[in-house]
C-alpha cells in the first residue's frame, strides 16, 4: 500500500524532472543556438574563430545588440517601437550637422565641443522617445501606429538636415576646438572596442533595471495584465513613456557610433535597422504579447544574428540566401517559444504536484 | 438614523452613476458600519460592483458625496483610495499572471534599498507573514499564473492586508474558490474583524452571508431596498428586498410540453477544470438532461456554478472530458463550433462586448456575419433578409446601416438574437439573456423567446437571477460548482428551493467555529 504511493510519488517525480529538463532545453535554446552556429562556423570557415574575426563580430553584434537592450523593454510591455532605425540616422546627422556646420550664435558661428554635441544629439533624439511614449500611453494611439509614424518623420527630418546629403568628414578641426568625436566608435579600450564596452555597460544597467528595480517590476506587471497593473495602482503611462525614452536613447548612441565609426554621417543610416532589432528580441524568448522574456536574452539574440550574418558572408553564401537563412531562424525560433509555452502549459499540474520543495498549500 | 454617526466609519452619499444606456447607480446612500461585517446584497446588475468600484476609486461618481470617519473625501484612484485605508478585491480576479506572489503582493509600491534597488528580502517576509496571517503558507517565489484560482485570491487579500487596509471591500470573493478554501478565507475575515478591520462583504450565496454579515444592506436596479442589522435579518427578508417580489412582471406560464418529442439529450457530460487558465473555468461533473422541443430549459446557479462552461461545451467551444450528447435521438459530435452551427444550435453568449458583437459593423452586418450566402454577398437580399428578422424581433432602428455600437443594450441583445434566427437555429443557447438590459427590453425578450419555443425552437438559457429563472423557464436545471443540485419543474421553482440548491453546503461545523480561529 505505502509501497505502492511511494514508487508512484517516485515516478510522478522523475517525469516532472524530466519535464523542467526539456522546458530548460527550450528556455535556453537560444544559447544553444549561439553555441552551435560558433562551432558550425567555427568549423566551416577557419577565419572565423580568430581574435581579429571576432573583434569584427563584436562591433557588429554591438550595434543590434544596443537597439536590441532598449527594444526590450517596449516589447516587455506589450508595445514596439519601429522607429528606433530611423532615430538612429537622424541621430548621426545631428552630430554631423553640430561638428561642420555649428550653431548661429548671435550672428556667429559656434561650434560645440565634441562632447556637448554628443549631449544635445541624444536629447533631441529622447525627445522623439518622448512623443512615442506621449502619442502611445497618453493619446492611445497603437504602438506599431504611433512608432511608424515617427518613424517616417525622424527619417523625413535626418534627410531635411542635409538636403539629402552626407555629412563627410567628421573628424572636426582644431581650429573649431571640436576634435576627437572618431574616438567615440573607433577606439578601444582593454583591448575591446568601444562600442562593444558601451554595449556591455547598457546590458548591465538595463539587466538590473529589468530585474531589481521598481520600474523593471512594473514593466513587467504591465505586460502580464496592464487592467490588473492600474488596479494595483502601477502608473502605467509613466512607465510606458520610459520603456520608449530608453529605446530612443539606445538609438542615439548607435547613431553616434555608427557616424563615428565612419567619420560621416549619412541620412539612409539605419533603415531597417528596427526589424534586427525584434528579431533579436524576440529571438532571445521575449513574447511580443509582453510580460515574459529578458535583456540577457535579448543580447543573446543579437549574437544569434550578428554571427549567422557574419558566418554566412564569410562561407561566401549569396545575400539572398542570408535573407532566407535569417528569416527562417526568426520564424523557427518564434514557433519554438509556442512549443515552449505549449509543453508548459501542458504539465503544469504535474510540476506543481511533484514540487521538489513540497511547496503545495 | 438611530445609530450614531461614530459608528459608520463610510457613508456613500446620493452616489448617481450612470452608464450609455442605464443608470447603475441611482441616488444611493449606503453606510458601512465600523469594525463590522457588512453584507451587501443583490441580483445581478444591481449595481453593487459599480459601488465597490466608486469606493475603491476605480471609478468616480457622477454625483453624491463620500464621507470618511465623517469627513467629506474624493476618492480618485485606487492609489488614494488605498491611502484612506479603502481596499478591493476584485471579482475578476486582478493578479499578474507573470510576476510571483511576492512580486504581485508589492505590485506598485515595491520597497527598494539602496535608494533604487527592489528589496526582496523585505518582499518575501513581508508576503509569507501577511500569508501565514491569513493561514495559507505558499511558497512565495511561485509564478502567480501557477497558482490554483484560490491561492490568486489569497494573494489579493495578502497584499490589501501588507497595505494595511482599514476597509477591505471582498467582491464575491468565494465565487472561485473551493469549499475548503472558502471556509479558511472565513477563518480570515474572523481575524481581520478582531484586529479592527472593517469588511465589506459581497456575495450571492445566502448561507455564506448569513453566517459572516453583522449588517445587511440590499442593492436593487441601483436603489437601497432594505438595510438591517444581523439579528432582524430573516432568509424571507433579503430574498424579498433583492427580486422586488412586487415588481415582478410575471409571463404567462407556457403550457407543460411533456409529451412533446425530445430534441437534446445529454449524458455525462463532463468538463476537466483548468486551473491555469486565467479565465477561471468550473469542472462540469456528470451532467445529464433533456430538452423537449419547444421547451425553455433555464439553467440558474450562482458564479462558477458551471453555467457558461456548460452552453459554450454545447455550443463547442470548449472540448468535453467525457460526455454524450444526442440531437433527435443521434449521437452528434460537438467538437466545434462549425459542428454545433450544423446542428442547428447557436449560443448567444454572455458578455456581447468581447464575445457577441463588432461594434464598428452596421447592424445589418452583425445580424447577416454568419448567414451562409454563397460566394457573393447581395446586398439588396442581405437587406432584405436582416430588415425582415429585426422586424419580427421589434428592433428599434430606422437604418440598420448605422453602427450596432449605437444601440441600447436591449437591441444589441436582439441583433444577436437576429444573427441566430437567420440562421435557422434549432436550438438557441442564451447565457444570461437579460444582463445589462433595462427593465422594459427585459420583458421584450421574454416574451420574443416565448414566441420563439412556440415556433418549436428549443430554448436553454442561463441566468444568475431567481426572479428570471422563474420567468421564463418551463423547467430549471440548479447548478452548483459544476453538478447539477436540482432539477424543477415550474411548480417546483420556489425562492427557497432554488437558493437552497444553488448555494454551496457550508459545513455545521464551521458556523459553531465562529470567532475561534485555531491556531
Amino acid at each position: 500500500m505505502t509501497a505502492t504511493a511511494t514508487r508512484s510519488r517516485r515516478s510522478r517525480r522523475a517525469a516532472a524532472s524530466g519535464v523542467r529538463a526539456l522546458l530548460f532545453l527550450l528556455r535556453a535554446r537560444a544559447v544553444f543556438v549561439l553555441v552551435a552556429l560558433i562551432t558550425l562556423f567555427s568549423l566551416l570557415a577557419p577565419a572565423f574563430f580568430t581574435a581579429n574575426n571576432l573583434t569584427i563580430l563584436a562591433k557588429h553584434v554591438a550595434i543590434s545588440a544596443i537597439l536590441a537592450i532598449g527594444m526590450t523593454f517596449v516589447i516587455l510591455t506589450g508595445g514596439i517601437d519601429l522607429s528606433v532605425g530611423s532615430v538612429a540616422g537622424l541621430g548621426g546627422m545631428i552630430m554631423g550637422y553640430l561638428l561642420t556646420r555649428g550653431v548661429a550664435v548671435g550672428g556667429a558661428e559656434y561650434f560645440p565641443p565634441v562632447v556637448l554635441a554628443i549631449l544635445i544629439t541624444i536629447a533631441v533624439c529622447l525627445v522623439v522617445g518622448l512623443l512615442n511614449g506621449w502619442l502611445v500611453a497618453k493619446a492611445g494611439v497603437a504602438p506599431f501606429i504611433a512608432t511608424l509614424g515617427t518613424l517616417y518623420i525622424a527619417r523625413g527630418a535626418a534627410l531635411l538636415i542635409s538636403n539629402g546629403k552626407t555629412f563627410p568628414n567628421l573628424a572636426g578641426t582644431g581650429g573649431r576646438g571640436n576634435t576627437g568625436f572618431p574616438a567615440f566608435g573607433q577606439s578601444y579600450f582593454l583591448s575591446l572596442p568601444l562600442p562593444v564596452w558601451i554595449m556591455l555597460v547598457l546590458f548591465g544597467v538595463a539587466a538590473v533595471v529589468a530585474r531589481k528595480t521598481p520600474l523593471g517590476r512594473q514593466v513587467y506587471a504591465i505586460g502580464g495584465n496592464e487592467r490588473a497593473a492600474r488596479l494595483a495602482g502601477i502608473q502605467v503611462p509613466r512607465v510606458k513613456v520610459f520603456t520608449y525614452l530608453a529605446s530612443s536613447l539606445c538609438a542615439a548612441l548607435v547613431g553616434l557610433i555608427i557616424a563615428s565609426q565612419l567619420e560621416a554621417a549619412h541620412p539612409a543610416t539605419g533603415e531597417s535597422f528596427e526589424l534586427n532589432a525584434i528579431a533579436a528580441v524576440v529571438l532571445g524568448g521575449t513574447s511580443l504579447m509582453g510580460g515574459r522574456g529578458s535583456v540577457a536574452g535579448s543580447l543573446i539574440g543579437a549574437c544569434v544574428i550578428g554571427v549567422l550574418s557574419d558566418g554566412l558572408v564569410m562561407l561566401g553564401v549569396s545575400e539572398f540566401w542570408q535573407m532566407v537563412i535569417k528569416g527562417s531562424v526568426i520564424v523557427l525560433a518564434v514557433a519554438v517559444d509556442q512549443l515552449q509555452s505549449r509543453v508548459q502549459a501542458r504539465f503544469l499540474p504535474l510540476l506543481l504536484t511533484a514540487q521538489p520543495e513540497g511547496a503545495e498549500g | 438614523m438611530t445609530h450614531p454617526a461614530s459608528d459608520v466609519v463610510l457613508e456613500a452619499r446620493e452616489i448617481v452613476r450612470r452608464y450609455p444606456g442605464t443608470v447603475a447607480l441611482n441616488g444611493v446612500t449606503y453606510r458601512v458600519y465600523r469594525n463590522q461585517v457588512n453584507a451587501l446584497i443583490g441580483e445581478n446588475g444591481a449595481g453593487k460592483s459599480t459601488l465597490m468600484r466608486i469606493l475603491a476609486g476605480v471609478e468616480t461618481a457622477d454625483a453624491g458625496q463620500l464621507l470618511l470617519d465623517g469627513e467629506p473625501i474624493e476618492i480618485r484612484s485606487p492609489r488614494e483610495a488605498a491611502r484612506l485605508g479603502i481596499s478591493i478585491v476584485h471579482q475578476e480576479l486582478s493578479v499578474l499572471p507573470n510576476l510571483d506572489l511576492a512580486e504581485n503582493v508589492f505590485a506598485g509600491r515595491e520597497p527598494v534599498q539602496v535608494g533604487a534597488l527592489i528589496d526582496r528580502a523585505i518582499e518575501d517576509r513581508r508576503t509569507a507573514a501577511a500569508l501565514t496571517r491569513l493561514r495559507k503558507p505558499m511558497n512565495v517565489r511561485l509564478i502567480a499564473g501557477q497558482a490554483s484560482l484560490g491561492a490568486r485570491q489569497i494573494v489579493e487579500v495578502a497584499r490589501t492586508l501588507d497595505q494595511g487596509a482599514r476597509i477591505l471591500i471582498l467582491d464575491e470573493p468565494t465565487s472561485a474558490l473551493s469549499n475548503a478554501e472558502a471556509e479558511s478565507l472565513f477563518e480570515v475575515i474572523h481575524e481581520l474583524k478582531r484586529s479592527g478591520v472593517t469588511i465589506i462583504y459581497i456575495s450571492h450565496r445566502l448561507n455564506e452571508l448569513l453566517h459572516l454579515g453583522d449588517r445587511f444592506t440590499i442593492l436593487r436596479a441601483g436603489r437601497i431596498t432594505g438595510e438591517l442589522p444581523r439579528a432582524e435579518v430573516s432568509r424571507q427578508w433579503i430574498v424579498e428586498k433583492m427580486s422586488g417580489r412586487e415588481l415582478a412582471d410575471r409571463v404567462p406560464t407556457s403550457e407543460v410540453r411533456a409529451n412533446c418529442s425530445e430534441l437534446l439529450r445529454a449524458n455525462g457530460l463532463s468538463l476537466a477544470s483548468a486551473a491555469a487558465d486565467q479565465a477561471a473555468q468550473t469542472p462540469l461533473d456528470n451532467l445529464s438532461f433533456t430538452l423537449r422541443k419547444g421547451e425553455i430549459l433555464g439553467i440558474y446557479g450562482l458564479l462558477g456554478a458551471g453555467r457558461t462552461e456548460l452552453l459554450e461545451s454545447l455550443v463547442g467551444l470548449r472540448p468535453l472530458a467525457a460526455g454524450r450528447i444526442e440531437i433527435r435521438g443521434a449521437a452528434v459530435n460537438l467538437s466545434s463550433v462549425a459542428a454545433a452551427a450544423s446542428h442547428g444550435i447557436f449560443l448567444v453568449p454572455e458578455d456581447r462586448q468581447r464575445d457577441g458583437l463588432f461594434p464598428e459593423l452596421s447592424i445589418r452586418e452583425n445580424i447577416m456575419l454568419g448567414a451562409r450566402s454563397g460566394l457573393q454577398v447581395r446586398r439588396a437580399d442581405e437587406t432584405a433578409r436582416a430588415r425582415a428578422v429585426a422586424a419580427d424581433l421589434n428592433l428599434a432602428a430606422a437604418d440598420l446601416e448605422v453602427p450596432v455600437a449605437a444601440l441600447s443594450g436591449g437591441n444589441q441583445q436582439k441583433v444577436l438574437i437576429a444573427r441566430c434566427l437567420v440562421r435557422a437555429p434549432v436550438i438557441l443557447l442564451l447565457d444570461e439573456p437579460t444582463r445589462g438590459v433595462d427593465v422594459g427590453a427585459k420583458a421584450e425578450i421574454y416574451r420574443i423567446l416565448r414566441r420563439l419555443c412556440l415556433q418549436g425552437i428549443g430554448i436553454v438559457f442561463t441566468s444568475s437571477e431567481i426572479e428570471e429563472t422563474q420567468a421564463l423557464a418551463d423547467r430549471a436545471l440548479v447548478l452548483c460548482q459544476g453538478r447539477i443540485a436540482a432539477d424543477l419543474s415550474r411548480a417546483e421553482m420556489t425562492d427557497e428551493a432554488l437558493f437552497v440548491a444553488a448555494s454551496p453546503v457550508v459545513t455545521a461545523a464551521h458556523t459553531s467555529r465562529q470567532g475561534a480561529a485555531p491556531a
